[in-house]
């Protein structure tokens, strides 16, 4: 280093012009030099696609239950790329996503780090884990329909597949189909019928639709609400936090609509996690392990549903009394992973039929 | 003895020019290098993915490209050069605000500005609604109104906010043309405006079209919220819905090539062109006294974009603040402020010094390989930021293992995981910026200039520090400040490069606005908006002292 900064000096002492850029190369090297220096015991470090504010809640009672501080880098995609780049070197201990698709990318990446836990063994039931232990589901949540409480008469719509039904010509809002959502409830379509029937009720969903594919979840229960459209699909907990919000036209949306859990006679509702695991390189590894421990406790499984209406995967813990009057329901049984499995071919049905 | 110090005289000056050539090279080549790791994963297979995309998609998001770039590029062009022209040549009441004031757009998030138009336009909004009770319509199969999440509505919002780019550039262009060369058409009676400001004017206004055009390429918020397809939505449909980032980044580059070929179209027609004055200094330019409808045709022209670009997507964020509980999180985002503030200026400060120095280099040392480098190396504007925050990953990350392997430890970083990475990533994303406006200034300034300054005695460095630089600060501060406004803004790369815990606004605004929270969104949002204000005016006050 003393070598670099003589030459530095030298360079700088010969030409007043470059002085400039040569100071500002050195400040903005330090700072890099600052980053990788952070690093620290008593800590974990995540990488996560939940937004922060959604975060910040578990993030508190897990310091305030073991002292590890948290430190959390937040994107919404690429944090796979920016692992893999990082390598070896990478100081990211956990990570977090929602979506199985999102969450195969990482074990397909070979980013993540098998664990042998009793405590998760024993809090997630074994088909909401991978079989080899490297990732692991913390809360689920179910893709339903909603309709108009107004316009359409309860019982008339019960399956996706009734979503094609010509009779709903012009009557259906939704959002993107390449949208993560989307795309896996296509994949569960998939699974359940194959390619040709999925492409097929694609064609009639699409086919159906009252305006051009736009917004998120919500932005369809405000167009039901406004009589744009009368059926939609959404996550289901977005319902529940319209139905808890604080603004008075959320609640407004949320009383408009009916919920249906769809297929509850033959395979059951299309279901998705949210999930993590240990990163491949995690420099604190022990209390990495720690942390997503304390995501299936008791506590942080109710925080699922207080803060974010997702359903717990403890069996021990019971959703919580907005989710239970929501109803119970029957969960299609499909091994999780197909969902990402099929992903691919699902955006490619969904480029074709245009949705 | 006078053979041997000729010779060696001409070592050393010939040395000297590579010192500047070289060291031009080596800025250039770190500035394509993330690019490049790009190009790189694009040159893996893709699967056969391409059968399926001509098949499907391909040419619905090359004509949406196609159909926003040109969309963009006429509206952006209008608004921009009819106020430059306006605010330069002509005297009406708020002149001097105008000046200042339509830059002002710049600093809002297209994105954010596509989110309140929605919120204003929307069957729900102010505009239906007042419509609906003038009318006495209830259903929206009642009547007709354009959809704002459309193609159209996205050149509205692009191009509200884009101009600025176009009109900063072109204003310095209009104030530095002549004032002789405007009394000659007077005399000859021709157009003042067509026949001698425009075509003065076109380094710059193409200067700025390129970074307009290049932004909407890269653009992914505006064109998602509005679910206009796009190759930009069509890269990421591929990467994240089919895991397959080497068909993403083959159609990132896709994006890339319609710049590229703009670029030598528009370097092709100006080939022959060379418009330079040696007598600008000589009389200014003033501004023409205006009455009645003249006056109000400027205050028209000035007022259009601002109403677009500034004072509708600002009424909807206000009108948020004021209603919502936004003012909560107050001393959240004061410290947000300041961090962005802060990387803003370094990010600014370093783009422009370098830039400048390539240009320089590239101008008076390099031959034509270090000019066409030097335009390759301002390219990375037109990659979608996330993309390019891939590239700059990958490239960061080997130099990353090269500096483990020297440290010997196989933890150690450089670069990635610190906030470097991140100046870094600015750096080849907004070089674009800062080229296009040196290079605008430069073609202005007369080719005997530096022989002139060479022959009464300055060195190279000299002359660009006695003469050449003095009669650029105009243009680089310019650039500095659009670069400032640009770092402040940016989403994708600071979301997805950032160390922890480390917000700016653009970030602190997204995690709410990524959910439609546009309550919570609404006050960062409008942070952004006013960081930008106090380096707006102050550099247009500067910018009127150099002339």
């Amino acid at each position: 280093m003393t070598v670099t900064n003589s030459l530095l000096a030298k360079l700088i002492s010969r030409q007043a012009s470059c002085r400039m850029v040569f100071g500002a190369v050195i400040f903005a090297l330090s700072f890099g030099l600052m980053g990788a220096a952070k690093l620290q015991a008593a800590e974990v470090n995540i990488y996560s696609h939940r937004q922060q504010f959604l975060l910040q809640p578990f993030l508190d009672a897990f310091t305030s239950e073991t002292g590890i501080k948290t430190n959390v880098v937040y994107a919404s995609k690429g944090l796979a790329q920016r692992l893999q780049a990082e390598g070896e070197a990478s100081p990211a201990d956990v990570i977090l996503t929602v979506d199985i698709a999102r969450l195969s990318e990482y074990a397909d990446l070979d980013l993540l780090a098998p664990v042998s836990s009793d405590v998760l063994n024993a809090n997630i039931p074994g088909h909401l884990r991978a079989a080899d232990n490297r990732w692991f589901a913390f809360s689920t949540r179910t893709r339903i329909i909603v309709t108009s409480k107004e316009r359409v008469a309860e019982g008339a719509i019960s399956d996706l597949e009734d979503l094609a039904d010509p009779q709903w010509s012009r009557r259906l809002c939704s959002r993107k189909g390449s949208h993560v959502y989307n795309r896996s409830l296509m994949a569960s379509v998939i699974a359940a019928h194959g390619e040709a029937v999925a492409t097929q009720w694609g064609e009639g969903l699409v086919a159906n639709m009252a305006r051009r594919p736009q917004g998120n979840d919500r932005a369809q229960a405000k167009a039901i609400f406004e009589g744009q459209c009368d059926i939609a699909v959404m996550n289901h907990y977005y319902y529940g936090k319209m139905l808890h919000s604080e603004k008075a036209e959320h609640r407004d949306w949320a009383n408009a609509i009916r919920l249906v859990f769809t297929n509850q006679d033959n395979r059951g509702a299309h279901v998705n996690i949210s999930g993590g695991g240990v990163a491949k390189h995690s420099p604190n590894r022990d209390a990495a392990v720690q942390f997503l421990e304390f995501l299936t406790k008791p506590t942080a499984q109710q925080l699922y549903g207080e803060i974010n209406f997702e359903y717990p995967v403890n069996p021990a813990v019971s959703p919580g009394g907005v989710l239970q009057s929501f109803g119970d329901f029957k969960r299609d049984e499909l091994a999780i992973e197909k969902l990402a499995e099929l992903a691919p071919a699902a955006q490619k049905i969904i480029d074709r039929i245009g949705w | 003895m006078v053979a041997t110090f000729l010779s060696s005289w001409a070592h050393v000056r010939r040395r000297r020019s590579d010192g500047w050539s070289i060291g031009a090279l080596v800025l250039c080549f770190l500035l394509v290098g993330p690019v490049l790791a790009l190009v790189l994963t694009a040159t893996g297979s893709s699967d056969g993915l391409w059968g399926h995309l001509l098949d499907t998609v391909l040419f619905r998001y090359i004509g949406n490209t196609l159909g926003l770039m040109l969309g963009v590029g006429i509206l952006a062009c209008f608004f921009g050069v009819t106020t430059a022209w306006v605010v330069t040549r002509y005297e009406f009441p708020g002149r001097l605000v105008f000046e200042w004031m339509l830059l002002l757009p710049a600093a809002i998030p297209a994105y954010i500005v596509a989110f309140t138009y929605t919120d204003f336009f929307e069957f729900a909004g102010p505009v239906q609604s007042q419509l609906r009770m003038m009318f006495g319509w209830a259903q929206p199969s009642e009547y007709w109104f354009p959809e704002i999440r459309s193609l159209g509505g996205a050149i509205l919002v692009m191009a509200s906010v884009l101009y600025p780019y176009i009109y900063m550039v072109t204003r310095i262009a209009f104030r530095l043309t002549p004032a002789s060369l405007f009394e000659i058409a007077l005399v000859h009676h021709k157009s003042q405006f067509r026949d001698v400001g425009l075509p003065l004017a076109r380094p710059a206004i193409a200067a700025g079209l390129a970074l307009v055009l290049m932004e909407v390429v890269s653009d992914f918020g505006t064109v998602e919220y509005f679910a206009v397809e796009t190759l930009t939505l069509g890269i990421f449909n591929v990467w994240l819905g089919m895991n397959n980032i080497v068909a993403a980044a083959q159609i990132s580059l896709v994006g890339f090539v319609f710049i590229l070929s703009l670029l030598g179209l528009e370097l092709y027609a100006r080939s022959r062109q060379r418009f330079s004055s040696t007598t600008s200094k000589t009389n200014k330019l003033q501004p023409l006294v205006l009455r009645g409808r003249g006056q109000a045709l400027c205050l028209a022209i000035c007022c259009l974009p601002l109403v677009f670009g500034f004072f509708i997507p600002v009424g909807v964020l206000l009108k948020f603040v004021l209603t919502g509980q936004a003012w909560a999180n107050l001393v959240a985002v004061a410290g947000v402020v300041t961090g962005s503030v802060s990387v803003a200026i370094l990010a600014a400060l370093l783009v422009m010094v370098i830039s400048t120095l390539i240009v320089l280099a590239a101008t008076y040392r390099g031959g034509d390989m270090l000019r066409r480098m030097a335009m390759l190396a301002s390219t990375g504007y037109a990659v979608p930021g996330t993309m390019l925050a891939i590239g700059v990953l990958i490239f960061a990350g080997a130099i990353d293992r090269i500096y483990a392997g020297l440290v010997g430890d196989g933890r150690a970083s450089l670069l990635l995981g610190g906030l470097g990475i991140l100046i870094v990533a600015y750096l080849v994303r907004f070089q674009a910026v800062g080229y296009g406006a040196v290079i605008s200034g430069i073609r202005r300034l007369p080719d005997n200039m530096m022989g002139a300054s060479r022959v009464l005695g300055n060195g190279f460095a000299g002359s660009l520090q006695r003469v050449i630089l003095p009669l650029l600060r105009g243009s680089i501060m310019a650039g500095g400040l659009l670069v400032f406004v640009d770092v402040l803004k940016e989403l994708p790369m600071t979301l997805l490069l950032r160390p922890f815990d480390f917000e700016t606004l653009a970030t602190y605004t997204y995690q709410f606005a990524k959910d439609e929270m546009l309550e919570e969104a609404a006050f960062p949002a409008l942070m952004i908006v006013i960081s930008g204000l106090l380096p707006v005016i102050l550099m247009n006050h500067m910018l009127r002292r150099t002339d």
